[in-house]
């Protein structure tokens, strides 16, 4: 299960009030996260958790599972 | 000498056989570099493949597939049979399946669509395409799958008067309009383009675009193949993941020539940090144009403030005004200096001058698009039709050698925009002193990071959503200053209580999104608050101009 915090990020980086959001979905699934918002959503993840991601491990994530992944190995609080 | 597009790539492989010619990006991988021999090679032996496989002269041949170095040599190998390649875009995950075959399905009997070159994970998706009646298709073909090392020549002649490729307008409802394009236009388009931007052999075409569209086909990549100089391709998934790329390309292969739609400034400028910026240097561009979508001054000022310490020299950024109906470009700034801007006041403007501003506070910014292409023949007309002299509002009307000859089996639509060999463009400008500034369009389109989407299918979808009133939603597109581009917004009316208007507002999001549209506003109306134009339907201008007061009752009721 992804962390509410990383949640509660991607929904105010996207506009919405609430979304059942898992680690298995695809970011083309949860409304508003398109590839132009992608980038929007990233630094939104970096400014809350106080870490920064570099392109090619940015480039690599497939699900949001792996994002929630990403930011916990980073040492994100 | 005018010559089909297949005869002018041979030439090049003949004159230059191991320079660069395509090379196709990939993020994690080395870069696959075609050489002219062996890129004409693998093209022969493409078409060969195709060959065995029943692709003839004539036929329209679909290209739907990610971003793979097998795509190029695919390509040319249509080309060298004489068969019309038409580059389409992959699906995105959020597009329905239904809506996307229903589109793909009407869009490919008005384009005479005979083949689709796809991939196999597409398959069940597109197989209606060859099944529903009186289909055009003759059948999928999955090249990857294909024996393309085949050492066999299959050339057919063709005429520098056949179409050469067909390109598609975007949109979901099947009504998508095909430009066909001939080897001739092609040919004199880019020799004439090329000589705007004053082309020469040390050239180096970076490019992230998608190759469905016309920057993306004719800009950075006709242009490169036609006139001799090598091209980088990167997947255009991969570069909006990860902006640098872009930049990364530039660094490493010495780019010199890069086209990009205003939105790309933006996030480049603003999402690159410096800690991720190491290794940049953009001295090498000498070119960056900025084509597409309305071309933002302030776009240009953040991008050179931030890349300035990173070599990037400000007179490279150029912007260009194109429309795939007369190939690409009709206008292009002089190379070596920056657009001009002009400050103009903005109430003179709105009646159809322009004056200078006093101050640029307040004042609207018009970044120039350039001079006219040798050519190209550009009007400022009034609604009557009558030419406007400098500094005057209006339609920009286009005349063209490398005009297309009407949409593929659309007299209606073709009849709307060209008459007498003009053509109509829905774009609204002024000229001064042989610059050339478009401010605004006629037309409702609403045009989001380059891609132009169509009001009517957004409408549509929503107005399927149950909750919402039917035929009583409009779609309008707003500026976004902080994003270079354009953002959706919806007004629908309803009758659901106030309790359910959030899952309403959620329902009308999703339908977005099975259309691959990102809606960023929902605004929700109670019935019979949206004003009807003339034609009966809700007024998309009149209803944009109410939105204050909608968004007032909003914050009262919220």
């Amino acid at each position: 299960m992804i962390s509410e915090k990383l949640k509660g990020v991607i929904l105010r980086a996207l506009a919405l009030d609430d979304y059942a959001i898992t680690e298995d979905m695809l970011a083309s699934e949860v409304p508003g996260w398109d590839s132009l918002n992608h980038i929007r959503v990233l630094t939104a993840v970096e400014d809350a958790f106080g870490i920064r991601f570099k392109s090619h491990e940015v480039m690599r994530l497939k699900n949001v599972g792996e994002l929630d992944a990403l930011v916990r190995r980073k040492g994100g609080a | 000498m005018i010559d089909t597009l297949w005869a002018r790539w041979e030439r090049q492989a003949t004159a230059q056989p191991a320079a660069d010619a395509v090379i196709s990006w990939c993020a994690d991988a080395e870069p696959v570099r075609f050489t002219w021999e062996r890129l004409l090679s693998a093209a022969r032996g493409a078409a060969a493949g195709l060959a065995d496989l029943g692709v003839r002269r004539g036929d329209v041949c679909g290209l739907m597939m990610r971003h793979t170095p097998l795509f190029y040599p695919l390509y040319m190998g249509i080309s060298a049979l004489g068969g019309i390649p038409s580059v389409l875009a992959y699906p995105n995950a959020r597009l329905h399946k239904d809506k996307f075959i229903h589109g793909l399905v009407g869009m490919a009997k008005r384009s005479g669509l005979r083949w689709l070159l796809t991939e196999r994970d597409l398959e069940s998706t597109v197989r209606p395409l060859v099944t529903v009646t009186e289909s055009t298709v003759e059948g999928l073909l999955f090249p990857r799958e294909i024996d393309l090392d085949i050492r066999r020549t299959v050339e057919i002649e063709v005429s520098p008067d056949g179409v050469c490729l067909l390109q598609h307008s975007s949109g979901t409802t099947g009504l998508q309009k095909a430009v066909a394009l001939s080897h001739r236009a092609v040919l004199e388009h880019v020799a004439r383009y090329g000589a705007a931007i004053g082309l020469r052999a040390e050239d180096r075409v970076a490019s992230w675009l998608p190759l469905y569209h016309d920057m993306g086909l004719i800009a950075a990549f006709h242009l490169p193949l036609a006139s001799g100089i090598p091209a980088v391709q990167i997947d255009p998934f991969e570069w909006v993941s990860a902006p640098r790329l872009l930049l990364d390309v530039i660094a490493r292969e010495k780019s010199t020539l890069c086209w990009l739609p205003n939105f790309a400034y933006n996030l480049l400028a603003t999402r690159l940090r410096e800690d991720d910026a190491e290794g940049i240097d953009l001295s090498s561009l000498r070119m960056l144009i900025n084509c597409s979508e309305p071309v933002r001054a302030d776009s240009h000022e953040k991008f050179v403030e931030r890349f300035a310490s990173h070599g990037l020299d400000a007179r490279a950024l150029g912007a260009c005004y194109a429309m795939a109906e007369a190939t690409f470009a009709v206008t292009q700034t002089v190379p070596g200096q920056a657009a001009h801007v002009l400050y103009a006041d903005r109430a003179a403007l709105s009646e159809g001058r322009y004056q200078p501003s006093e101050s640029r506070e307040g004042a609207r910014a018009c970044v120039s698009s350039g001079r006219v292409l040798s050519g190209c023949d550009v009007r400022v007309v009034s609604p009557s039709g009558e030419p406007l002299p400098d500094g005057h509002v209006g339609e920009i009307e286009i005349r063209s050698v490398s005009m297309f000859e009407g949409y593929r089996n659309d007299e209606a639509a073709t009849h709307e925009v060209l008459r007498a060999g003009s053509y109509a463009s829905g774009d609204y400008g002024f000229r001064l002193a042989g610059e050339h500034y478009v401010i605004g369009r006629r037309k409702d389109i609403i045009i989001v990071a380059g891609k132009n989407l169509y009001p009517e299918d957004i409408e549509d979808a929503v107005g399927q959503v149950p909750g919402v009133i039917a035929g009583r939603v409009v779609a309008l597109g707003q500026d976004d200053a902080a994003l270079g581009t354009e953002i959706v917004m919806v007004i629908a009316e309803t009758t659901v209580e106030r309790a359910e208007e959030k899952a309403l507002k959620l329902a009308i999001l999703k339908a977005g999104m099975a259309i691959d549209v990102t809606i960023a506003r929902v605004y929700l109306a109670p019935p019979r608050w949206l004003i009807k134009s003339s034609s009966g339907k809700p007024s998309r201008r009149a209803n944009k101009d109410r939105l204050g007061e909608l968004m007032q009752l909003e914050a009262r009721s919220a």
